[in-house]
């Protein structure tokens, strides 16, 4: 009975269960743990590095204000020139942590997934990770998991730090919202950095191309202002951008300003038909990327 | 050396665009942040000003980043790719090849500076160029400096390996802040006067900053008593330097040597 079964459908390769899916997803997520806690050094550069980036534009704020004479508020300059549909905030200091801390959220995803192709590419490992028995999206999810958990604890620790450094308080608004605008905007985040990843594997130059994408980022996010500041083409494309609509959501409910899309419904139905679309779209491109790469010089080119 | 690494750079174009790239959209950011905080209708010196602020600090932070990540990651790679101690075993001259490795990048950073500095000025409908000259000599001194400063990170990278990637990235970030690239003095000393007096002013690249960009700008300079003593701190700073640094480097290389871990990575 079994000699038919075997002839017709051939002995095959083991298909992993859901408890082996599990377990590689775990395991790739403990492998880059255990890699940087190696590294601690890291973890706290990640932390701090947004407080020092908001610390600029804050300084700079000041410079301006202090240019224009009569003891001008910054705060109140700040709310003058970024009012939107009547409704500003003086709290420019929150508003620049807020935008670094998501700004080096979106950044690490995109950077460590990037990376770990590129360092797989480099170590040669990543064709022999083709050739393991269990689809891509396992190990993927493992690292993205990673590189979430990593992106969290720098984002907690920046606002905590940066709130008490910059005497500032982050509660004062809508966090449960917030939380979940940045739960949401997760979703399509793993989606671009599947898409990143698969640029990465493609052209195979990843410190340049990542360094400059990492500012288009921040320029298209807003982080030091509102987008509604830029020409308005520029802001269309930015708002287009699910980042964007994740920092506008968080600034918005913490700060009990406009948000981009007009209300928090706007935009939350925006990011949440992104939520939708762009991991699965980031997938797509990622598995074409390979099946593409595969066919010619090989995932292990490099 | 210098040949190699120009032949290098010129092998990835896309890197050279980039950076251009780079340079433009980090302008473009902060001077959208200084609009945040402009009134509509504000005069366009007021603009130049702060452009000039901005352009003239960032002109000095790219030197000084640019030099201090060069030496210290190409002495990195050498380590990685296992060709450092193979180097060290050759008749040539440690310092002439520490030295060769800043050559290719000052000059992409020169080109880099020109490209800003014209940004700027299209932008905020240009920039105050006040004593471009003594500007230039300041600069040139500050470089030297900056080098010195370089030798000992790139010791310290022998010593640390992997982990002075961060002490780099948290040394340009701190120099960043408190030697005040981005904006005036004044906006330290409005935060805390303590930062200025208790940080800023003990930093030789924060005097290398004021001179530049007062000597731009053709103001007073915020951190020293006069003009004539803060150049004299930039040149002994050029001066001194790159001895106490090549000092440092060959101390922390020695001991590499004697504990065998040159090669190690």
């Amino acid at each position: 009975m079994a000699a038919p079964v075997a002839a017709s459908r051939g002995f095959g390769l083991g298909r992993p269960g859901w408890r082996a899916k599990r377990d590689v997803v775990r395991t790739v997520f403990l492998a880059r743990i255990r890699i940087i806690s190696r590294y601690k050094g890291a973890i706290l550069m990640e932390a701090l590095l947004p407080i020092v980036f908001a610390a600029m534009p804050v300084l700079l704020g000041i410079t301006v204000a202090a240019q224009q004479g009569g003891g001008a508020d910054p705060g109140q300059l700040f709310c003058d020139r970024t009012r939107v549909n009547g409704v500003c905030t003086t709290n420019f200091k929150l508003y620049m942590l807020i935008g670094a801390a998501t700004f080096t959220v979106v950044s690490l995803m995109l950077w460590l997934i990037g990376y770990w192709v590129r360092r797989e590419q480099e170590t040669g490992t990543l064709e022999s990770l083709y050739l393991a028995p269990v689809r891509r999206i396992w190990v993927l999810a493992g690292v993205t998991s990673y590189a979430f958990v990593r992106a969290m604890i720098a984002f907690v620790i920046a606002i905590t730090l940066g709130s008490v450094l910059f005497q500032v308080n982050p509660f004062t608004g809508g966090v449960g919202i917030a939380l979940v605008f940045l739960a949401i905007g997760f979703l399509p985040l793993w989606g671009l950095a599947f898409m990143f990843g698969a640029f990465i594997m493609k052209i195979k130059e990843a410190d340049s191309v990542i360094q400059v994408l990492q500012w288009v980022l921040a320029f298209l996010m807003g982080v030091f202002y509102p987008i509604t500041l830029l020409p308005g083409y520029m802001q269309t494309v930015a708002g287009a951008f699910p980042p964007t609509v994740m920092t506008d959501g968080v600034r918005a409910s913490i700060l009990d300003i406009s948000y981009f899309y007009n209300s928090m419904y706007g935009s939350l139905a925006v990011l949440f038909a992104m939520a939708l679309v762009v991991p699965l779209l980031g997938y797509q491109v990622f598995e074409i990327t390979e099946r593409r790469l595969r066919r010619k010089e090989g995932v292990g080119h490099y | 050396m210098s040949k190699k690494k120009l032949l290098e750079f010129s092998r990835y174009p896309i890197a050279f665009v980039a950076l251009f790239v780079q340079i433009f959209l980090i302008i473009a950011m902060f001077l959208y942040a200084s609009l945040a905080f402009t009134p509509a209708g504000a005069p366009a010196t007021a603009g130049q000003q702060i452009g000039a602020n901005i352009v003239y600090g960032f002109v000095m932070g790219l030197f000084l980043s640019f030099t201090l990540w060069e030496i210290g990651f190409s002495i990195r790679e050498e380590q990685t790719r296992g060709t450092l101690e193979s180097l060290y075993l050759s008749p040539a001259s440690k310092f002439a090849s520490l030295l060769a490795r800043v050559f290719a990048i000052l000059i992409w950073v020169g080109a880099l500076s020109v490209f800003a500095i014209l940004v700027v000025g299209s932008v905020v409908g240009g920039l105050p160029v006040a004593n471009a000259g003594l500007a230039l000599v300041v600069l040139v001194f500050s470089i030297s400096g900056f080098l010195g400063l370089a030798f000992i990170f790139a010791g310290v990278t022998i010593k640390l390996k992997e982990t002075a990637q961060f002490l780099v990235s948290f040394l340009q970030f701190f120099f960043m802040i408190f030697s005040a690239q981005f904006f005036p003095f004044k906006a330290l000393r409005e935060a805390s006067p303590l930062i200025v007096d208790g940080i800023s002013r003990w930093l030789p690249v924060s005097y290398s900053v004021d001179t530049f960009r007062s000597l731009l700008i053709g103001q007073t300079p915020e951190l020293g008593p006069s003009m004539e003593i803060e150049i004299l701190i930039v040149i002994l700073f050029g001066i001194l330097s790159p001895i106490v640094g090549y000092w440092a480097y060959n101390r922390l290389e020695k001991g590499a040597r004697m504990q065998g871990t040159l090669g190690e990575y």
